[in-house]
């Protein structure tokens, strides 16, 4: 959104896709604040700021393809699409990526064990609570202490599930201190350094899972098994920029990112697309998001030359 | 009370192969799975490889059996429309030691009529495969071998046996079963079934089904083995499965491409306790360790799933198939100890369990009925753009993509759960249409194939399965009053 409304003040039609439903991506089910202070000069939640970014969308007249699944971009700039009047094919002068990121699963971790129903990745946790209205466990043991599992740590708590502890497999915890002060301190909520879930016990659904301390190798120690008695682990172990397009398109990645390599002006190496956000590397504050996301508008907009 | 000629207790892709081939003739035929879905046992953890038969000892049933069932596959799969890929295989070998096996395993193919069968080397090796290490120097080059969708091969079995007037009884586990004068009464975890005869194709659990109708005891051991798949994008794509000599550190373990393209490892094989279908870090290591000697660029691909399987082995049985009318239980048939090569022998098992029917006296009438095609609508994933507008203008919902990793529309998984064996659970919509099998494993298309579950079946979204009975993924509402 930030991209297009930069760029809708240099061009004549801007147009986002978006595959799901409504605009705002991961935003909507950050139902915590912290987001705005730099741009809007207001401590908002997620939903709060998306929706004053879906204000300035609406203001600008931008073009919105909503419920609009992208399967291909060219390095033509044209863009094959599906959506429920059929397959559609766009053709862009400029063309700017921001499709996030996805979440780190349990097998790329491989944590070995039952494969059963309760392990979930933090953002699915996040979605079922903050927008579908369920609870997905009560007893979880969150891996991971980036911002995202600390954030859910609280919001678990907060809305009446039980968390074990946070288990974070590194000497030192991932997120923002001030996350382990108000999510975890405020609520004492354990939190397990140099300690990883090394199997997961259950029969159709998670009964428990059984961690372990790690050496300076990040090897399980022996004898330090202890089992904890949970029905949900909560998975918060990384993120991936989302580059499957880019790469279709025929980008270079950047090996140390996973996003797209990009110049100064965020141009990735086909003339014309341009990546910001998540799909380029993993941001902390969305603020910052939008900060680069405005100047990838912009120089989208100056190679589109006013079209 | 459900009266039945013939009950198979048992919906893997044995039980339902044999469904299929019964579902030929007019006697009444039921096939009760003990699970939520069918193919949820040993066919779930398989791999896919059809082999070609020059494994086997000759003389065994084994043997006798699968070069004549992989050489079914290829008329099977159109009839039938379910994935199949005849890629071949090579058993490769670095070592002197090596070529003996190979030429022990020529000689096994040879005497189990396996056509087409060459000991190759040099060049023509890494032309039929580019991605085999340079260090490999003997192969036996099979090209009948081949590949399948284990899942998607049962449930076209199933859906053309029910088609054909098969019934199928799901979450319906047999739990004691009493002879009868003329058969047997089958009480279960849904309701009494009379039945004339049973066939037995329960798996690892073949041997607790024996024992419950008084039959001989023969025990099951279980062999765990584990699985990876690596991401599609992956830097390798191999056009065959390598298999390594038995000579080799690492028996067993082919590394191949699985028919949706993915690369794939698998699998070891150890003694675990019955039921065990757990991912093992041992097992992962093991795969990953062997792998690398036949394609060394494996180590660079990433892991997208790691799974289990066990198979079910009949103990003292030389290692054989049991498949055989009980000697103390007349009417009761045992089709047990169904391990390697299970998938590619199934079509040929079934139709040596009809003619051991037969050969014991059960009266089987062909019927004039029977529909032996059964279509498929192609993945959206595989369509072309002409295809895809066309069914999306047919429904809209071909348009709305659900899984976004393979590419599956919600049209695809509304069909999946209203197909002839519809899917009921998260597990049976992934396992028929691909929704959770990518790179995300799920995590953007869970919650929405829930919400389809819940509105086709009309349940509600906290009474969806991931699997079976106690695999809810969500416990119920958060806030606010329940309105149904």
């Amino acid at each position: 959104m930030a991209a297009a409304c930069k760029a809708a003040e240099k061009v004549r039609k801007v147009l986002i896709i978006e595959r799901n439903d409504s605009l705002g991506g991961v935003l909507n089910q950050c139902i915590h604040t912290g987001f705005g202070l730099h741009c809007f000069g207001e401590n908002l939640t997620g939903p709060e700021f998306a929706d004053l970014q879906q204000d300035q969308v609406n203001n600008l007249d931008i073009d919105v393809f909503l419920n609009t699944f992208v399967i291909k971009v060219l390095p033509t700039r044209e863009i094959v699409a599906v959506n429920s009047d059929g397959v559609i094919s766009v053709s862009a002068t400029s063309i700017v990526l921001a499709m996030g990121c996805r979440e780190r699963t349990r097998e790329s971790i491989v944590l070995p064990g039952a494969r059963v129903a309760g392990v979930f990745t933090a953002g699915t946790v996040q979605r079922y609570i903050n927008i579908e209205n369920f609870v997905p466990g009560n007893k979880f043991v969150i891996l991971g202490s980036g911002d995202i599992g600390l954030i859910m740590a609280r919001r678990l708590t907060l809305e009446g599930m039980e968390v074990k502890g946070v288990y974070e497999i590194m000497p030192e915890p991932n997120g923002l201190r001030r996350n382990i002060k108000n999510c975890l301190e405020d609520f004492h909520i354990p939190l397990c350094l140099s300690t990883t879930i090394t199997k997961i016990i259950g029969k159709d659904r998670v009964q428990a899972v059984v961690v372990s301390k790690v050496d300076k190798n990040l090897n399980p120690v022996s004898g330090t098994e202890k089992i904890i008695e949970c029905d949900t682990v909560l998975l918060a172990v990384g993120l991936i920029p989302e580059n499957e397009l880019t790469s279709g398109a025929g980008a270079a990645l950047n090996q140390a990112t996973n996003g797209p390599l990009v110049d100064d002006t965020y141009q990735t190496t086909i003339p014309g697309i341009f990546a910001c956000g998540n799909v380029l590397h993993v941001h902390d504050l969305a603020d910052n998001v939008v900060v680069e996301a405005e100047k990838a508008g912009e120089q989208a907009a100056e190679y589109a030359g006013g079209n | 009370m459900k009266d039945f000629d013939i009950g198979i207790i048992g919906g893997g892709i044995i039980g339902c192969g044999i469904a299929r081939e019964l579902s030929r003739y007019s006697e009444k035929t039921a096939v009760f799975e003990k699970f939520a879905d069918i193919g949820a046992g040993t066919t779930k953890g398989n791999g896919g490889f059809i082999h070609a038969g020059y494994d086997p000892f000759p003389g065994t049933l084994k043997a006798k059996l699968n070069s004549k069932g992989c050489l079914m596959y290829p008329d099977l799969a159109r009839e039938l429309n379910f994935p199949y890929k005849k890629t071949g295989c090579m058993v490769v070998g670095f070592h002197e030691d090596d070529l003996h096996s190979i030429e022990e395993l020529y000689k096994r193919g040879q005497e189990n009529g396996v056509p087409d069968l060459e000991i190759i080397s040099g060049d023509r090796i890494f032309e039929l495969e580019p991605e085999a290490n340079r260090e490999i120097r003997y192969a036996l080059y099979s090209p009948n071998s081949a590949v399948t969708d284990p899942y998607k091969t049962t449930i076209a079995f199933a859906e053309n046996a029910v088609t054909n007037g098969v019934r199928l009884f799901r979450n319906c586990e047999v739990r004691e079963i009493r002879k009868l004068d003329d058969g047997f009464l089958l009480k279960t975890s849904r309701i009494d079934f009379q039945v004339k005869y049973v066939i037995n194709a329960a798996g690892i659990y073949a041997d607790d089904i024996s024992q419950m109708a008084g039959a001989e005891e023969f025990h099951i051991i279980c062999k765990h083995g584990d699985l990876i798949i690596f991401d599609k994008s992956s830097e390798v794509n191999m056009s065959m499965s390598l298999f390594p000599t038995s000579t080799s550190a690492t028996k067993g373990i082919a590394l191949g491409t699985k028919i949706a393209g993915n690369p794939s490892l698998g699998s070891t094989s150890i003694i675990r306790e019955k039921g065990d279908i757990d991912t093992y870090k041992e097992g992962v290591d093991q795969l990953l360790a062997g792998a690398s000697r036949l394609v060394t660029n494996i180590k660079n691909c990433k892991i997208v799933r790691a799974f289990a399987g066990t198979r079910a082995v009949v103990e003292n049985n030389n290692n054989d198939f049991y498949i055989k009318p009980s000697r103390r239980v007349p009417g009761l048939f045992h089709v047990a100890g169904i391990q390697s090569p299970g998938v590619a022998c199934a079509p040929a098992i079934a139709e040596y369990v009809v003619e051991m029917l037969l050969e014991n006296g059960v009266r089987l009438t062909t019927t004039d009925y029977f529909t032996a095609v059964r279509t498929d609508e192609k993945p959206f994933a595989e369509m072309s753009d002409e295809e895809r507008n066309e069914i999306i203008a047919r429904n809209p919902a071909y348009g709305k993509i659900v899984c976004r990793c393979e590419m599956v529309t919600e049209g695809e998984i509304m069909d999946a759960i209203h197909s002839v064996v519809g899917a009921t659970t998260v597990g049976g919509v992934k396992r028929r249409t691909r929704a959770g099998m990518g790179r995300c494993q799920s995590g953007f298309c869970q919650h929405r194939v829930i919400e389809i579950l819940a509105r086709e079946l009309q349940i509600d979204p906290c009474e969806v399965y991931y699997e079976n009975e106690g695999s809810n993924l969500l416990f119920g509402r958060l806030k606010g009053a329940d309105i149904q």
